[in-house]
């Protein structure tokens, strides 16, 4: 359990309850997204593109996490329903339809797609499972290549025209930033409730032991496959800003590679924890930009790896941090996060 | 249908599943001994390819004598790899192991471009380029001589494991780690061992494949085809491993090949075969062909 | 004990992070025009020639305004060129030879006398040929207002054609599909687009056929061309309606297409398979290793001489002859440009001198490397016909675009590769057969100009 503040009991069943517990917590909740909501008119557009990014990595990696960190299930296909949701979108739009309707509709084809790929682990678990979501990776991109290219563009994928809102186009880093930020705190919001539901309860039996959780009476399938759709119908969200943000979309943006990269994310940020997905999304970026950033001063002193050194740079990064954080922190930053505060409740008493 | 051509395409399939036999062969070795998922295996594969170009071409060797060399340092990479980043998840769940292999496949794909370039180099040919013609069908002598080596590969890893100390030992402690230690077997050696052959496989494989398409990058992403052909052999057996591979192989071949519809064929159905085979194969069998049924207790 | 080590660990990461936050660490250029706000940069909306001031929306309140135009560089002054593309992805190994070309591009132009004076300076961005970061690495160089920017990779470029357009930046992309460089906008395509090449192709073919048919093979009395290419956007860039009915009018038969996937160990099928269709003609639409590929593995068929093998202009390169060694021999292809067995000529001369004074590794001899140097020559042309024009003072990419689209034909490094746009062409069009002789790029004709190919 986590240390709470001095003098903050429970009063009620409500009040155990809440999220947020105190005054001071709202006022800081409020604080935060009105600065959140502020940045636009002050921060410039290089660091709102950062941002927008790490905005729709998040929804991603919160859906994996969902199936991940509290059902314990594998995925590499995450990448593969955000194609799903991203090619809804730009056929829905394609056909006249607002990206205001397409973005849930997007969320939920995805949700189904991923239902359908889910459904093996009726029979399989663990790393079959996997194998199972690596299948999907591979399947959906190559649909989206070569089945109806009339419909889905083929290989060179399609253009999205900018979503509007009355006078107002969505064409820009500051534009694009609001839906994409909103988007971020309701599914936030939506994480981190899940946990606290029968749901979430059932959810986290079953990754911890499926066999007691199934004798408990939580039906084992049943869950799995919701939590599925929860992932991919998260997934699903993601592509569709994706989609209208890159306004350009094309098979190979879904790669397998990218779903690596979310499961890192989760990895990182800290599995079973509705702050992890933040963290890590935006740790995982972060340290990608500065990667980015850093390499041509290494190249300068290395100029004979020059070349070498900006291709090497990304993966080699990537693949240390994630190494790392496996062995040396395998709750992720969610759980330092947690100990630090600890930490300073308790202050000055170390234990 | 191209029905005459289909000899030709079984033939060819045979043989491009026997390099997937020997990619799957490095898997099992690992999951077998350590139940860990190498999704590495291809980037182990790719890195020995490329040492053995290094040798060649920096110090002048000759191909054979710079495989031979690889080989070596692709124990020391293999038991090195097991050593610093698999032996501190000992005992972690699954998903630890399967992001490490894979945040490995990352490492090694930056070491890689660090110390040899992302060029693509050539090896001096280990046999010559020329075609087998064995009536209407037309075989590349060396991917059928890679075949043949891979073939030798299983039957040495055959024997080692029936009739070796060594082999013993590895299959011992792939039945329960717990009971194998208690009978006085190290179970961390057994694991740094089993790395280091699957590395070696992984570096055969890797010259194999390179004397027939080039040292490159894109060498890594054939493990991609393996994974299917493990599955279907199941995850445990070395026999499996072959019968997959092959299975994988052939059936690449002839979806690709056998449908002569320009419209069909534009679909590139060979590439997702596989795929969608390891689908079915994992909803009928999950535990593939050969692999072993756990029964689970609470 | 790991408590320590992670502690470490969290710091040095920490420090990552925060050096990452901190600007970036190639000099920050002197901005020509002190630009107000990231507004739209203005736009010259009359014709090139006058000088007419720049619209009111970028004042100058620093700089002391001079009522000439001023065509020299101030002390100091710097230029810097962008450069965003794909290091890390499938395109690496053609790729990293780019970037030393542009590095060895940047430092012959300082020591020639930089760009009117200023100093030019190179930053880059990697892609890994994924669009994200493609979009964030343009996002990070929108806000310096680059003049004119380098990509390559089809789909990067695709995926920030609108955006380019919006922000009125001209580029220069290697990634020369129909779909990125058409409908004009401010993408122009470095070589003839691949649908383009593709048909100067056919018109070679249909004019040379009795001369170059295969000694072997089926249905010799007119070609009948299989695609065998990549299955990706780059590799199927070439079968369009346009093509398709270009062929037809020419009387060339198109069978089909195959596809595989790059470094596949086996395109056996492919090729037995386009045999079955009927092909004699081989066109493959890849980077160097399809074609070593087909190459090598038409050789270990036994069915080399059945097939007149060619590719588009990527394919002519130097790791293709390294990987396919003799079975290379006889390939044809389309060249767009010159090459480093051309020491003659004026151009490749200089960068035969640069490369063995940056002491670059042999593999580095390939085309990226003697392209990647003569754009930057190019872009220099540009930046510098631009300053002709509006000044230093008027410099932005807009005033770039308008020179690009103004000029015309445009020899980069004194020909080695000539870059030729108008109000509606966004691709050059003349381009040379080349056919590999004893490890050697021969040239079979003169220039020859590509039909006009490009999507409807």
């Amino acid at each position: 359990m986590a240390i709470r503040l001095a003098g903050d009991f429970d009063i009620s069943y409500a009040h155990d309850m809440a999220i947020l517990r105190n005054h001071g917590q709202w006022v800081m909740l409020i604080v935060f997204l009105t600065g959140l909501f502020a940045l636009p008119f002050v921060a410039d557009g290089k660091t709102l593109g950062l941002l927008n990014i790490i905005g729709i990595s998040i929804i991603a990696a919160h859906g994996l996490n969902i199936l991940l960190g509290y059902t314990g299930q594998i995925s590499l296909g995450q990448a593969a329903f955000m194609a799903v949701g991203a090619y809804t979108t730009a056929v829905l739009m394609k056909y006249g339809v607002a990206f205001w309707f397409a973005l849930p509709i997007s969320g939920v084809v995805g949700g189904i797609i991923g239902l359908l790929f889910g459904l093996p682990s009726l029979r399989i678990k663990g790393f079959y499972l996997a194998m199972a979501t690596l299948s999907a990776q591979i399947i959906i991109p190559w649909f989206f290549r070569n089945v109806r290219v009339d419909i889905f563009g083929g290989t060179p994928g399609l253009t999205i025209a900018p979503p509007r809102l009355g006078e107002l186009v969505f064409n820009t880093q500051e534009t694009m930033y609001f839906p994409i930020m909103l988007t971020v705190v309701v599914c936030t919001l939506v994480a981190k409730n899940i946990a606290r539901t029968r749901l979430g309860r059932a959810l986290i039996a079953i990754r911890d032991n499926d066999l007691a959780a199934e004798v408990l009476g939580i039906e084992q399938f049943s869950y799995k496959l919701r939590a599925f759709f929860i992932s991919a119908f998260y997934a699903g969200l993601a592509g569709s800003l994706w989609a209208v943000y890159a306004r350009s979309i094309n098979p190979e943006q879904f790669s397998l590679l990218n779903s690596v990269w979310y499961l890192g994310m989760v990895i990182v940020g800290g599995m079973g924890s509705a702050l992890g997905p933040i963290l890590g999304a935006s740790f995982i970026r972060i340290l990608e930009e500065s990667t980015v950033q850093l390499a041509p001063a290494l190249s300068k002193m290395f100029p004979q790896a020059a070349a070498g050194m900006l291709a090497a740079l990304g993966p080699l990064v990537f693949g240390l941090v994630l190494a790392l954080f496996l062995i040396f922190e395998p709750r992720g930053l969610a759980h330092r996060w947690e100990l630090l505060k600890a930490a300073w409740r308790l202050r000055p008493f170390a234990h | 249908m191209n029905w005459d051509l289909f000899p030709q395409f079984l033939a060819t399939g045979l043989l491009t599943g026997g390099i997937y036999s020997l990619i799957a062969l490095g898997l099992v070795l690992i999951y077998k001994a350590s139940r860990v998922f190498n999704f590495a295996q291809g980037h182990l594969l790719m890195l020995g390819a490329f040492i053995t170009w290094w040798f060649t071409e920096n110090l002048g060797w000759d191909v054979w004598l710079a495989f031979a060399a690889a080989i070596g340092l692709a124990i020391i990479a293999g038991w090195l790899v097991e050593r610093v980043a698999l032996r501190p998840l000992i005992g972690q769940p699954i998903l630890a192991t399967v992001m490490m292999t894979l945040a490995l496949s990352q490492v090694l794909q930056g070491v890689t471009i660090l110390a040899f370039g992302a060029y693509q180099r050539s090896l001096p040919y280990l046999f010559p380029i020329q075609p087998i013609v064995l009536g209407d069908i037309r075989l590349k002598l060396n991917l059928a001589l890679a075949f043949v080596l891979a073939m030798l590969g299983f039957i040495i890893f055959v024997l080692f494991f029936r009739f070796t100390r060594a082999g013993l030992a590895m299959r011992a402690a792939a039945e329960d780690h717990q009971l194998a230690q208690s009978v006085g077997l190290s179970v961390p050696r057994i694991f740094g061992m089993a790395w280091a052959i699957a590395s070696v496989v992984a570096t055969v494989c890797g010259v194999l494949l390179a004397n027939i398409s080039g040292v490159e990058l894109t060498l890594s992403l054939i493990a991609l085809k393996a994974f299917p052909a493990v599955l279907f052999g199941g995850l445990e057996s070395i026999p499996g491993a072959i019968v997959g591979g092959l299975t994988v192989g052939i059936l690449e071949s002839l979806v690709g090949g056998l449908p002569q519809d320009p419209a069909l064929r534009a679909l590139h159905l060979g590439d997702i075969a596989p795929y969608v085979f390891m689908l079915i194969v994992l909803w009928f069998r999950p535990d593939g062909l050969f692999g072993l049924k756990r029964i689970e207790r609470i | 004990m790991n408590k320590i080590v992670l502690t470490i660990t969290l710091v040095v990461m920490a420090v990552l992070v925060l050096t990452a936050c901190a600007p970036a660490p190639a000099p920050t250029p002197v901005p020509p025009t002190p630009a107000p706000k990231p507004t739209e940069p203005p736009k010259p909306t009359t014709a090139p020639a006058t000088t007419a001031p720049q619209p009111t929306a970028a004042p100058k309140p620093t700089d002391v305004p001079k009522p000439a135009l001023r065509t020299k560089a101030n002390p100091g002054e710097t230029i810097t060129l962008y450069h965003l593309g794909d290091v890390t992805g499938p395109l690496a190994a053609i790729t990293t030879p780019l970037v030393s070309g542009f590095d060895d591009g940047v430092k012959y132009l300082n020591k020639t006398g930089g760009i009117r004076g200023a100093q030019v300076l190179l930053e880059m961005s990697d892609t890994a040929s994924q669009v994200d970061r493609a979009i964030l690495g343009y996002n990070r160089f929108r806000e310096k207002k680059p003049l004119v920017l380098q990509m390559y990779g089809s789909g990067e470029t695709e995926a920030l054609k609108a955006r380019l357009a919006e922000d009125k930046i001209p580029v220069l992309t290697a990634g020369v599909s129909s779909k990125g460089s058409y409908p004009p906008g401010y993408v122009f395509a470095v070589v003839p687009i691949y649908t383009d090449q593709f048909g100067l192709f056919i018109d070679w073919l249909v004019l040379n056929w009795d001369k170059v048919k295969p000694a072997k093979g089926q249905g010799l009395d007119s070609p009948k061309i299989a695609l065998v290419t990549w299955d990706s956007a780059f590799g199927r860039d070439v079968l369009t309606a346009e093509t398709r009915a270009y062929a037809e009018r020419k009387g060339v038969k198109i069978v089909g297409q195959e596809l595989f996937t790059p470094g596949a160990p086996d395109v056996t099928t492919q090729i037995l398979a386009a045999k079955k269709a009927g092909a004699n003609v081989i066109y493959t639409n890849t980077l160097a290793h399809g074609p070593a590929q087909i190459l090598k593995d038409t050789v270990s068929l036994g069915v080399r001489e059945e097939f007149l093998i060619a590719g588009c202009n990527w394919t002519l390169d130097l790791s293709m002859l390294g990987l396919a060694r003799e079975a290379a021999e006889g390939f044809y292809g389309v060249f767009p440009n010159h090459w480093w067995d051309d020491a003659d000529h004026p151009g490749v001369k200089i960068i035969q001198a640069e490369f063995a004074a940056n002491n670059r590794k042999p593999a580095e001899r390939a085309v990226g490397y003697l392209l990647a140097f003569s754009f930057v020559e190019a872009m220099k042309q540009y930046i510098e016909k631009t300053i002709d024009r509006v000044g230093f003072e008027g410099l932005t990419g807009a005033a770039v675009y308008e020179t690009i689209v103004a000029t015309g034909e445009l020899k980069a490094m004194q020909g080695v590769t000539a870059l030729d746009y108008n109000k509606d062409r966004r691709a050059p069009s003349k381009a040379r057969i080349v056919q590999v002789q004893k490890g050697k790029f021969v040239y079979l004709t003169d220039w020859m100009t590509a039909p006009d190919l490009k999507p409807k």
